[in-house]
């Protein structure tokens, strides 16, 4: 068994003669003891053979594993694939810019209006295709289900009630709906529609192949909800439980159209290029900032925090 | 009965596998339901599952509550009493002198808990919700005794001894805020008290 390090330590670490600070300068200096050294003389009969093998590389790792007879099981590289929902929103819709800003009674507004009013071809023709599937469509009554189904999947997200949720809304949406959100309690409440709900876009997408259909439906709302968040310990994070807030929303719902027993869900929702910033959380958080060199200073470089840019995207 | 036949069944099992259940020793055996077992595992690993608790949300008037992030690393290979010296130091402080003491700290336990302290204070601040990361200090911090190996020790003349090899647990809790002031009671200090104590007596059936 060998000494320990220390008895070695302490001969260094003496405060022997003036100006000794490091250990280089124990050997240029004259000590006033004769220096003993203590040294590991005793030979080692077994030194195991992990100590002699330098670094491996995989191929040479995996041909000593096979010399050793040791047969690895066959790993299996699945995933699982859910076609009850798509994956994404297929040819999302673009809503116009300074949209619900302009009154429907100025030029500027009429002149939307009927450009909204007028839809585009491919939408007609996704209706057509989903009164093929589901006979009992219309495009006017569609809109205020689209709008019963996202009140009920809100109330279910605020307790947090899993089956109901899964049923109103899709399997895509919903890890977008519930992350982060295990241990926190939300309150949420729809107040009232500001304007009566639309449908503004469509689209049947076949997945895979041909026949395989599914319909999106964009549905625009302007709505006045009230929204609070409280974190584990009961604190506000974001929001506040008595301001009510106006909202102007697109939501996709989907259909799986070729099975007789899907129905409506919540897909995603569309936020446009020009919605106005988010409100920022109650504390402070840190951004990660530049790395700096030793002899640079924060102040001096002007560092402007990234902004992200002003893209639609759809969650 | 159905817990008379469960029951039963039960215990020709735990019977047939060498194994006695206790309450069927201690109690008579097949009365109503009483010898029923509810846990058929004892899960002992509690001190993760406080960070699962949610609060109800506060109302405006009442005083914000504290965040609380609870920590613990299991089997490390420290001797738990070793262990203790070093959780004792740290126990009170707030969290960047916790962090000061242990690196400059030359056991080999500090390493471990160290660690254990910078991911608590990440945790705490990225899923629990905590402001500032230096707003932390140390509520609770405590050892405990991991599972043991055993390995044989080789004495002279054939005697061995059966060696433990010691593994610890280390567990912490990490409140925000600033950590709270303790007055050191002075010998003089107590010794007032127990002469006010003394004085305060009253004398019964006296005139």
């Amino acid at each position: 068994m060998a000494a320990s390090m220390c008895r070695t330590l302490r001969i260094f670490n003496q405060p022997a003669g003036p100006g000794l600070k490091c250990v280089a300068s124990l050997l240029e200096v004259q000590l006033a003891q004769p220096v003993v050294i203590p040294v590991r003389t005793k030979k080692r009969y077994f030194i195991p053979p992990s100590v002699s093998i330098k670094s491996r590389s995989l191929e040479e790792q995996e041909a000593a594993v096979r010399a050793a007879g040791v047969v690895a099981r066959q790993q299996y590289i699945e995933r699982p694939i859910n076609i009850s929902c798509t994956a994404g929103i297929v040819d999302p819709y673009i809503p116009p810019e300074g949209d619900a800003r302009l009154s429907t009674l100025s030029k500027e507004g009429l002149k939307q209006r009927t450009e909204q009013l007028r839809q585009s071809a491919a939408s007609q023709l996704a209706f057509r295709k989903i009164k093929d599937h589901d006979s009992e469509f219309s495009s006017k009554g569609f809109a205020v289900k689209a709008q019963e189904i996202f009140i009920e999947a809100h109330a279910a997200l605020t307790e947090f009630n899993k089956e109901k949720l899964h049923s109103l809304v899709t399997e895509r949406c919903y890890p977008e709906m519930v992350r982060g959100n295990r241990y926190k309690t939300l309150h949420w409440r729809f107040i009232e529609s500001l304007e009566p709900p639309r449908v503004v876009h469509a689209r049947c997408p076949d997945m895979v192949s041909k026949g395989n259909m599914y319909g999106q439906v964009t549905v625009r709302m302007h709505s006045r909800q009230t929204l609070a968040i409280y974190d584990r310990f009961g604190r506000l994070m974001l929001g506040d439980e008595e301001e009510p807030r106006d909202v102007l929303e697109y939501l996709v719902m989907e259909r799986h159209l070729i099975n007789p027993y899907g129905c409506w869900r919540l897909h995603g929702k569309i936020v446009p290029a020009w919605a106005p910033p988010k409100d920022p959380i109650i504390k402070t958080v840190m951004i990660p900032g530049p790395k700096l060199k030793p002899e640079e200073e924060f102040e001096s470089l002007n560092y402007e925090v990234p902004n992200p840019e002003a893209v639609q995207w759809h969650k | 009965d159905i817990y008379q036949i469960i029951h039963y069944s039960f215990c020709i099992w735990t019977i047939r596998n060498l194994r006695k259940c206790k309450k069927c020793q201690i109690l008579a055996p097949c009365s109503q339901g009483s010898c029923l077992h509810t846990t058929a595992q004892l899960n002992t690993k509690n001190w993760d599952r406080k960070n699962r608790i949610v609060y109800p949300p506060q109302q405006k008037d009442e005083p914000p509550r504290p965040a609380e992030v609870f920590h613990c690393r299991r089997q490390i290979k420290y001797s738990k009493d070793k262990m203790w010296y070093l959780a004792k130091l740290i126990k009170g402080m707030s969290i960047d002198q916790a962090l000061a003491q242990l690196e400059f700290s030359d056991k080999k336990g500090a390493i471990a808990i160290k660690e254990v302290l910078l991911e608590a204070q990440e945790m705490a601040v990225k899923n629990h919700n905590v402001e500032f990361k230096s707003n932390l200090y140390v509520a609770e911090s405590f050892s405990g005794k991991g599972k043991y190996l055993k390995r044989i020790r080789y004495h002279g003349r054939g005697m061995f001894g059966i060696m433990d090899k010691v593994h610890c647990h280390y567990f912490v809790k990490l409140v925000e805020g600033t950590p709270p002031v303790v007055v050191q009671k002075t010998p003089f200090d107590q010794a007032k008290e127990y002469v006010e104590q003394l004085r305060s007596r009253t004398i019964i059936h006296s005139l």
